[in-house]
């Protein structure tokens, strides 16, 4: 039975249709695994051959491949739980009430969610000390570097503007600290914390305003980074692995 | 066309790349001048020019309320209102550091903020803390009513206080 | 009468990857290969097969967090009544901690801008990216300067008040001025902190210090942004 399945599968990818979609064939050689990557438009942001001494846990502790999967899991649990949410007030908390009463599993999306967004915070700090203390930072990979920095400032901002949506005590009074400080910028700092909030307070447009920006802008703007960051560790040399030893 | 053939070489040359320069200015300035648009009509769009929210303008009541040597504080507006030896005043209850809201403490005489820790008088001026500035004094007045408004909108820049 | 040759051929025969390679070596010079290229293997399967391993392990060990414990969900929000104490998200206490000692201005826009435009400037720096030990040359000068620099930051730290940063950066100078020292045989650590550049030292400080400022802002503040013990019940 199972043989005969796996013929199936192999018959399957032999077919017209399958070749259509994934361009390259199925086999045991090297330049079918090749294609595999270099034909698929997500996997060719990486190179064919990879060191093999830059895949030991040892070298990056994952690091940067699990923040990727906090990402991912960030985005499966969110776009769901935007079925369930209105940004406005006082809804947005009723939302969160009936989440965790109401909607089935609702309450273990947005644990989950929640969850993921700590672990993506602390493992993109992880993630930058990790490569600063193995100089993974120095030429060729210096630019990279400055996109990592870029990428670690998304990942606060998606997490701060995340933190008003439950608009329970914990989030508003957070936010209203948060915001308070941008006025302490110097000359526009009270202006830039009005086009912020969208009023004097945080509001029900403050509320609206995160959502935009937690839900389409910075998500976006992270996927975009995300997808220069991968291709620039592959043109600058791939995963550094450190300094090569003499034989 | 005859005069052009006449013309060196070098000059034709000359004359298309200055032309192609001036529409490579041409079309990289008009680029600058729609972003320098685009930038500013986003900011008008993005400026809200009408709020939904409370008016600065909040009616505190008859004065008779505020008994002397008494401190007040408004949860729903965010100011006190203390009647001191030379009469009313107002003052914002919002702490001047980040925003947070301030409690009266009447058991030791002093206004506190949770968030960071700053102290202050009662008459505003800051004790200890990170607060930069003291609690801002707010215009108060009694109108024909005889009710005690306050005005949160402008902090008031010196004293000042209502007589009853 | 020829010229003498101002190089020597060698030839590498390395022939599973690369067929032939002649490489031409200038005269008082040795042939002599600094460094190999490494191993490689497929990134499908290999590479993508241990990223998967890697984001399922991730995976598994959040769905069971998201199964054991609750997100935090507090009363609705009131602009009229403030938490005591209101704390910001984890990653922001270490700030939260640094608003409590200086204006707004300094702790919540100077630091961070500097701290930003610091982690981006890192790769652009030659004593970076060179990475040499940093009392391998003008010894006595950068000492010198650490002494300065290490004192004038404390007084400035003591004037605020701020224990939290002073201690832990005099400990760091203090490890400094340890790996500086010269003594015939030092010992193992000695030798690995002095073989540290400059931006190891100014990192580390910056983890050190950004763990402990967060760490104090989440367990030990309390009602009023007070000192608290964690198991006190107020934080």
């Amino acid at each position: 039975m199972a043989n005969s399945l796996a013929e199936q599968l192999a018959n399957l990818r032999d077919t017209r249709v399958w070749r259509s979609i994934f361009r390259s064939g199925f086999g045991p050689t090297n330049l079918h695994r090749a294609l595999a990557v270099q034909q698929n438009v997500f996997l060719h942001l990486s190179s064919v051959k990879i060191r093999k001494r830059s895949l030991s846990f040892r070298v990056t502790w994952f690091l940067g491949t699990l923040s990727l999967g906090t990402f991912l899991i960030l985005v499966a649990t969110g776009i769901p739980l935007m079925l369930y949410y209105h940004p406005s007030v006082p809804q947005a908390y009723a939302d969160m009430k009936d989440l965790r009463f109401a909607v089935s599993a609702g309450v273990f999306l947005r644990n989950l969610h929640r969850w993921s967004a700590h672990a993506m915070v602390l493992l993109v700090f992880a993630h930058l000390f990790k490569v600063f203390y193995r100089g993974a930072y120095r030429p060729p990979r210096e630019f990279n570097w400055v996109i990592g920095v870029v990428l670690l400032m998304l990942t606060l901002f998606l997490s701060y503007t995340g933190y008003l949506l439950p608009w329970d005590q914990l989030a508003f009074w957070a936010i209203t600290v948060g915001s308070n400080l941008i006025s302490a910028v110097p000359v526009f700092g009270t202006k830039i914390r009005f086009l912020v909030l969208g009023g004097h307070t945080v509001n029900a447009n403050a509320l609206l305003r995160f959502y935009v920006l937690h839900c389409v802008v910075l998500p976006l703007a992270a996927a975009i980074f995300v997808a220069i960051h991968f291709w620039r560790i592959r043109k600058d040399g791939g995963i550094y692995s450190g300094e090569i030893k003499k034989p | 066309m005859s005069d052009d053939a006449k013309k060196p070489e070098g000059a034709e040359n000359d004359a298309a790349v200055s032309r192609r320069q001036a529409f490579v200015t041409l079309g990289v300035g008009s680029i600058c001048a729609a972003c320098a648009g685009a930038a500013m009509f986003g900011y008008e769009f993005l400026a809200p020019n009408v709020l939904y929210e409370p008016s600065p303008v909040v009616n505190a009541g008859k004065p008779d309320g505020y008994p002397a040597g008494s401190v007040t504080q408004d949860q729903q507006s965010a100011v006190y209102i203390v009647h001191g030896p030379e009469g009313i005043y107002a003052m914002s209850a919002v702490c001047t550091h980040l925003g947070c809201l301030t409690a009266w403490k009447p058991e030791l005489g002093i206004i506190a903020c949770p968030c960071h820790g700053s102290k202050f008088t009662r008459a505003g001026v800051k004790i200890e803390g990170p607060a930069p500035h003291p609690l801002p004094w707010l215009r108060a007045w009694i109108n024909e009513d005889g009710d005690l408004l306050i005005d949160r909108s402008e902090p008031l820049g010196q004293k000042q206080f209502v007589r009853t | 009468m020829s010229e003498p040759k101002d190089f020597v051929a060698a030839m590498d025969s390395n022939s599973r990857k690369t067929p032939v390679r002649v490489a031409f070596v200038t005269r008082r010079t040795s042939p002599h290969v600094k460094a190999h290229d490494d191993d490689t293997v497929m990134t499908f399967p290999e590479g993508l097969f241990r990223a998967a391993v890697a984001v399922e392990v991730l995976a598994l060990i959040l769905v069971a967090i998201a199964l054991l414990w609750d997100a935090p969900l507090e009363g609705l929000a009131d602009p009229t009544v403030t938490p005591n104490p209101a704390k910001a998200p984890w990653y922001f206490l270490g700030l939260q901690e640094l608003l409590h000692y200086f204006p707004p201005v300094v702790a919540g826009v100077l630091i961070p801008t500097l701290v930003i435009l610091g982690l981006i400037v890192i790769p652009y720096f030659k004593i970076n990216i060179e990475a040499e030990g940093l009392w391998t040359r003008n010894r006595t000068q950068r000492l010198r300067i650490l002494a300065v620099v290490t004192a004038v930051f404390a007084v400035f730290l003591a004037v605020f008040h701020v224990y939290a940063v002073l201690i832990p950066t005099l400990l760091i100078a203090a490890s400094m001025f340890f790996s500086a020292r010269s003594t015939p045989s030092p010992g193992r650590f000695q030798v690995w902190l002095a073989s540290k550049p400059l931006s190891f030292w100014i990192m580390s400080w910056f983890l050190v210090q950004a763990a402990i400022l967060t760490l104090i802002g989440t367990f030990f503040r309390g009602p009023g942004w007070s000192l608290v013990m964690p198991w006190s019940g107020q934080i």
